[in-house]
């Protein structure tokens, strides 16, 4: 195995924009390598068990997830060459170093298409720190990913599209979800009903999430969330309540269930990092998830030859991605050759991004959310802020983000702040949610992209 | 109690292990997080300024809530697959 | 704004030093500090916390050691900075290297200090995370560790307690400083002015320019870069804070580049690490005359990483979480503006401290402070006069 390989063009992300982009540089006859941090490709949406593993039992999918099989399949039939367990950590034009397996190596190409897609948006609440509190995304890695049930009685809570495939991850899991509970008012429903209905795909995905729900007994809960959660080093309770159309809950609501696995997922929040170190201009969008890549038709950026599909442009799910995907391949190979890429394919991006905002408009971050924390709870996990702190921080050294991170060390530990960062300033004044306006800062991006080895820093091939 | 079905036994394809001295037997190909919480193991470190046990979150490489301690490396958990023979001691004070 | 009595502009590790010495001398006045981003946000947020003593002449070890023995009754008082009286390993590597511990021995105590020197067992004992192919080292027990930023939020807690007038205002860009005749008059903010019977300047490498809206030529003040990188929690491959002999000939010895030529300026790198309390490690550093220009040098932090881990082996399996640069103001003689400036009645420096910033902020904030209300300092402040510089 070489240190450093050569393509044509190297893509970061083998989930659905990855792979899409992937198969039809390929087809283009564009020598493609796709690198990703997971166990192989599929990305998080259409995660796959490791090879040799049967599901102990055999997990429903939506339909939604034929595509992922048929991208599967059309991969591994064609030259794409996916290089998996690699972790990005510096980039530069046409250069992406990485970490795969212990080994520090080097993709050299020259267009660079990005797809990282996106992590779940975590807010704090008392608690939350306990094994067995893990994030929406987390508990559909789980089951689809390795076959795992993540618990007996689950608490699915959060806000957006993503609940209620978590829901059916887990049901298709055996796992009795005790509740269900999405913070949006029940009026979100209809709010997010044309975007539903802009998509035949999304409609027979809406239908196949309704019937399985009806068939375990299990309603959605509007307007309900996790107030906190409870146990002796674990999971063991949790308290509910309602909230107000802001998100703020109504204490005097509050009960208590029973469970051993909390599934909490307040939307996505866009992988940028990467992008932002190669230069790319990142935009506000508060629809599509805060910060994303500012980008034009065809997935272009702000740098030439760097391209920006799916989440990472803003959040718009497996549809969007795919679509995006083609459209920065279509892109990629007219440049090559002279001819302007087929104007179908934007329009189909622009369609599809459409019924996404639509949808996604429908669940914004809700401020009164923030007031789930108490000043105990822990709002930088990786070097355990507690809000007190956080809020002293800010009024001594500033209400920035920076300054909040200069005088509590929030932000600093090894998540880089992907956890925390989107939450300083909103914890410390959750009226910064309510602002129309990017008020939010812009993330800091630094090298490494994310923790690595010294050894690998070190062994990095040059050029 | 969370987990799989918990019959991992040793068979075709299954991979033994030792986290904080205990050994634990998983299907080869899986990560050292989900064959730790399928033998019902959620705690995998613990927080270095008050103690408390901490575990998985994102299970997707992201939070570094996972990290544990292999040959004097810290890695990701959910990150990282199970080998045979791996020693696997907790994140946290060494 | 009101009036103030004291304005200081720059809230970094010596403006906050300023304000907290100021608050205990004058604990009636009213003083404000303003910094145009965040307290603690430039410099004093991307710096190593070493707390140095310097023992090659007299007024260093004097000015030095004190500010040293304020931070641990700064500590005993306040705390919450992670203070660490962790002493410091010079390690040697060479021959040549040997042969300088005895004298950096005998530098120390003839300041009436002491320092050990540890042969290549002692050594391996007191730090086993050590390649093991060192020949000795020095060992002073003197030096520590701080966490800059905390500390700065301790002093200015400190300020308030002792002074209720003490006015923290961040995000207040300080555009001029304004005169009347030969005195100062105050600042001007884009918030309005401020006026002011002292203004004390502790802009860290934005000092030049700021000192130049009343009228002081050119400040001899320019940046260095530093880079820095840190290991995750728990992934320290050392317990001692330590640095190698070519740290005292790069960052105290004559500048290898011209301060003044930045195109090129390849830069210079020698080891200081710095277990933190949590366990993982700072490393540093190096240093290189680039302007103000803060985008990570790669090579050099390849060559600072490569030179630590051949010291400390261990470090290769650790992962590295994050880098970064700050820009360390170099005094063109070396030596830190602490004063008056002599033509501006009400203008004072505070500056110039170049990889000393963290150790000399506490004598530099009392040296000012006893200067202003006109007391007697425990240093001789002679030689860090601005004076010299007019």
């Amino acid at each position: 195995m070489t240190a450093t390989i050569d393509a044509d063009v190297g893509i970061i992300g083998a989930g659905p924009g990855g792979m899409a982009a992937a198969l039809e540089l390929a087809r283009a006859g564009l020598a493609v390598v796709v690198l990703d941090e997971g166990l192989g490709a599929g990305g998080q949406i259409f995660r796959q068990l490791p090879p040799g593993h049967r599901a102990r039992v055999p997990a429903p999918e939506p339909p939604s997830h034929a595509h992922g099989h048929r991208l599967l399949a059309d991969l591994a039939a064609s030259a794409v060459r996916v290089e998996a367990r690699a972790t990005v950590w510096d980039a530069a034009p046409g250069r992406l170093w990485f970490e795969q397996d212990g080994a520090s190596r080097l993709l050299r190409c020259r267009e660079i298409v990005l797809a990282p897609g996106a992590y779940d948006r975590c807010i704090p609440f008392p608690g939350w720190t306990l094994p067995g509190v893990i994030t929406a995304g987390a508990a559909q890695v789980m089951v689809r990913g390795f076959g795992v049930r993540p618990g007996m009685r689950a608490l699915v809570a959060g806000s957006g599209p993503l609940l209620l495939p978590t829901v059916t991850a887990l049901l298709a899991a055996r796992v009795r979800v005790v509740a269900a509970l999405e913070a949006a008012p029940r009026r979100a429903m209809l709010a997010a009903l044309p975007g539903v209905l802009r998509s035949g795909e999304r409609l027979r995905e809406a239908f196949y999430y309704a019937r399985q729900l009806l068939r375990a007994g299990v309603r959605l809960r509007w307007g309900h969330t996790v107030f906190a959660v409870a146990g002796d080093g674990r999971v063991q309770r949790a308290t509910i309540g309602r909230v107000d159309g802001d998100g703020r809950p109504l204490r005097a609501t509050a009960r208590e269930l029973e469970v051993d696995v909390v599934c909490a997922g307040f939307g996505l929040v866009p992988s940028i990092e990467l992008a932002q170190c190669l230069g790319c201009d990142v935009i506000w969008n508060a629809v599509r998830g805060g910060w994303c890549v500012a980008t034009a038709a065809f997935g272009r950026t702000s740098r030439d030859d760097v391209y920006a599909v799916g989440e990472i442009a803003g959040i718009g799910g497996a549809e969007v991605a795919l679509a995006e995907g083609r459209a920065a391949a279509a892109a990629i190979v007219g440049r090559r050759r002279g001819s302007a890429p087929p104007p179908a394919v934007e329009r189909r991006v622009r369609a599809v991004r459409r019924a996404a905002d639509a949808m996604l408009a429908a669940f914004p971050v809700l401020p009164g959310l923030f007031e789930l924390a108490d000043d105990a709870t822990i709002v930088c996990r990786c070097e355990d802020v507690p809000r007190a702190q956080l809020r002293a921080a800010a009024a001594m050294h500033g209400a920035t983000a920076r300054a909040i991170k200069l005088g509590c060390r929030a932000g600093m530990g090894p998540c880089q702040a992907r956890i925390c960062g989107p939450n300083l300033q909103a914890c410390n004044d959750a009226a910064i949610v309510r602002g129309g306006g990017p008020a939010f800062d812009v993330p800091v991006v630094q090298v490494p992209l994310k923790p690595v080895r010294t050894a690998t820093i070190l062994d990095a091939p040059r050029g | 109690m969370s987990g799989g079905s918990g019959d991992g036994g040793a068979g075709p394809g299954a991979v033994t292990f030792a986290f904080a001295g205990r050994s634990v037997t998983a299907r080869a190909g899986t990560t050292i997080a989900m064959a730790l919480w399928e033998h019902g193991t959620q705690v995998l470190r613990h927080s270095s300024r008050d103690g408390a046990p901490r575990g998985v979150l994102c299970n997707m490489g992201v939070c570094y809530e996972c990290l544990v301690r292999i040959d004097g490396a810290l890695v990701r958990a959910c990150t990282t697959v199970v080998r045979g023979g791996m020693v696997v001691e907790p994140g946290g004070r060494p | 704004m009101p009036a103030a009595d004291v304005v200081v502009v720059g809230g970094g590790i010596v403006g906050c030093a300023v304000v907290q010495h100021l608050a205990r001398a004058l604990p009636d006045a009213r003083i404000v500090l303003l910094d145009r981003g965040a307290i603690a946000g430039a410099t004093s947020g991307s710096c190593m916390g070493h707390l140095m003593v310097t023992p090659d002449d007299a007024q260093h070890y004097a000015l030095s050691a004190t500010s040293v023995g304020m931070w641990r009754a700064l500590a005993d008082e306040a705390g919450g900075f992670d203070y660490n009286p962790t002493g410091a390993l010079y390690l040697a590597d060479s021959a040549d290297d040997l042969a300088l511990l005895p004298q950096l021995q005998q530098q120390f105590a003839q300041h009436g200090d002491a320092a050990a020197v540890l042969d290549a067992r002692q050594l391996r004992e007191l730090e086993p995370g050590l390649a093991h192919d060192l020949p000795g080292a020095l060992f002073y027990r003197g030096d520590g560790v701080v966490l800059p930023m905390p500390a700065c939020s301790a002093m200015l807690r400190l300020a308030q307690r002792a002074n209720a007038r003490v006015l923290v205002q961040p995000f207040t860009t300080v555009t001029a400083i304004e005169r009347a005749g030969d005195r100062v008059a105050g600042v001007v903010t884009a918030g309005g002015r401020v006026a002011a019977r002292h203004v004390v300047v502790a802009g860290g490498v934005w000092t030049p320019e700021l000192a130049a809206t009343a009228g002081v030529p050119r400040l001899p003040i320019v940046p260095r870069a530093g880079n820095l990188a840190i290991t995750a929690h728990h992934a320290s491959p050392i317990r001692t804070q330590l640095l190698e002999i070519a740290y005292l000939r790069v960052a105290h010895g004559a500048a290898q580049a011209d301060p003044l030529q930045t195109a090129v300026d390849g830069g210079a790198h020698a080891v200081n690490m710095q277990p933190q309390s949590l366990g993982g490690c700072l490393i540093g550093s190096t240093r290189q005359f680039r302007g103000m220009d803060r985008t990570l040098n790669r090579e050099l932090l390849h060559r600072s990483l490569l030179r630590a881990a051949r010291y400390a082996p261990g470090l290769l399996q650790l992962p590295i979480v994050r880098t970064w640069v700050g820009l360390r103001p170099y005094s063109l003689d070396k030596l830190p503006l602490i004063g008056p400036w002599p033509h501006v009645d009400g203008l004072w420096i505070a500056s110039g401290h170049e990889g000393l910033g963290v150790t000399l902020a506490p004598v530099t904030g009392h040296l000012i402070a006893q200067q202003i209300a006109r007391r007697e300092c425990a240093v001789d402040p002679t030689p860090y006069l601005p004076a010299r510089c007019a």
